[in-house]
Parts: structure tokens; sequence; C-alpha cells
């Protein structure tokens, strides 16, 4: 239990489990832009864009408005934040 | 495998190869006679020192030779750039290694005050630094693939 908690910790739980994303939409929409190519234009790896899609990791405030930046669409249009008691 | 991964399982088999090498080349001089790390506690001194200027200069070396060999297998010149979830990722894995090293530390005081020798604690913290180690790098690879 101790070493679950040390090793996931319960901030990631929360952060893959509460916060979905439509990067991947917005990609495709957006000329189909590469996650490489996002990566660069939002300065992150695309291991990091790779990530976020999976919902495997919950980006800055400052990140996730160059997301919706670069997309064109308001931020709560690219992550939407779903309560845990409704997921 | 990401470049950060592959870098995080060089470092645990460059820290598991130069402290077992380093390791191996002082119990030797011990059964030699050179000294007794069992009496004489200064020489535990220098020879953390030594170890510590050794193990950078060796993993500068293991470093410089594993961007190289990436380079050639992967083609890609340029590192890759050290982004929040990086950093995210190192910070989680360095606290890891705090506890893993604390609960050492912990561990060899209490031993200390059972009546263990005194050398055992020196060795003790050499084992414990190469298990945090070994949890820093091991978490953040963990971390990589499931997720921060």
């Amino acid at each position: 239990m101790v070493l679950k908690y040390i090793i996931t910790g319960k901030e990631s739980e929360m952060a893959s489990s509460t916060i979905q994303n439509n990067i991947r939409k917005l990609r495709f929409e957006a000329d189909e832009m590469t996650q490489q190519q996002l990566a660069d234009r939002v300065r992150v790896s695309r291991q990091t864009i790779v990530a976020i899609e999976k919902g495997n990791y919950s980006p800055s405030l400052e990140l996730a408005f160059r997301l919706a930046h670069i997309f064109n669409t308001p931020l709560d249009q690219v992550f939407i934040y779903e309560p845990e008691d409704e997921v | 495998m990401s470049y950060q991964e592959k870098q995080n399982i060089v470092n645990i088999l460059s820290g598991l190869l130069i402290t077992v090498i380093y390791a191996i080349i002082v119990y030797q001089r011990q059964i030699q006679g050179r000294f007794d790390l069992t009496e004489d506690f200064s020489k535990w001194g220098i020879l953390f020192l030594i170890f510590i200027g050794v193990s950078v200069v060796a993993r500068i070396i293991i470093q410089i030779i594993f961007h190289i060999i990436n380079a050639i297998a992967t083609r890609e010149e340029k590192t890759p750039i050290e982004d929040e979830r990086d950093k995210l990722v190192k910070l989680k894995g360095t606290r890891n290694s705090y506890y893993a090293f604390t609960s050492g530390f912990v561990l060899s005081v209490m031993g200390l005050a059972l009546g263990m020798p005194v050398h055992w604690v020196f060795i003790l913290f050499v084992v414990f630094g190469l298990i945090a180690e070994i949890i820093d790098n091991g978490s953040q690879i963990y971390y990589y693939r499931k997720g921060v």
C-alpha cells in the first residue's frame, strides 16, 4: 500500500481519471497535424503529447493554454474535466 | 523505447557496474591487508571521496558513449528537449530515492543501536545508496510507461 503510494502517488491516479481531452480529434481537424508537429509548436517532446492524448499525463495550465492557442479553441473544448464521482 | 527510458536503464547499469567494480577492488585490498576498514574509519572517508570522483568521471564517459551509440542507432543527432513532464518524472524519481536512502540510513542507525559493528554502517550506506539510485531510475521508467 505504502509502496504503491510512493510509486504511483495519489495525484497521478486523479490526473489520468478525471481529465479527458480532444487533442487527437483537434489534430485531425487541423490538417492532420502530426504529434511531432504539435510537440514542436508547443515546445515539448512527442512522448509528452502521446502521454497527454492517452490521458497518462495532465499538462500544466500553461501548456494546456498553449495547446488551446495552437488549435485556436477555448480551453474547455480541448480538455474536459469530469469530477471523480461522475467518472 | 524513449530516449529517457534508455538513459535510465544506462544509469542503473552504470551505477551497478561502477559500484560493484569499486567494491571488489576495495575488498581485495582489504584482504591483502593494505588497510583495515573495520578499525580505520578515516580510510572510509577517503574511499568515499575517491568513489565520488571515480563515479562522476566514469558516468560522464558512459553517457558520452551512450549518446554516440544512440545517435548512430536512431539516426537522431538532437538530444530530446527536457519538458515539464520530464521534470515532474525526475522529481518523483528523486523523491522515491530519498525515501529509499532515508530508510537505509534509519536501518543503519537502528543496527548501530543494536550492537552492529560500526564499519557495517558504511557498507550499508553504499548498499542503500545503490538501491536508492536503482529506485530513482527504475521509478522514472515506471512513470514514463504508466503515466505521471
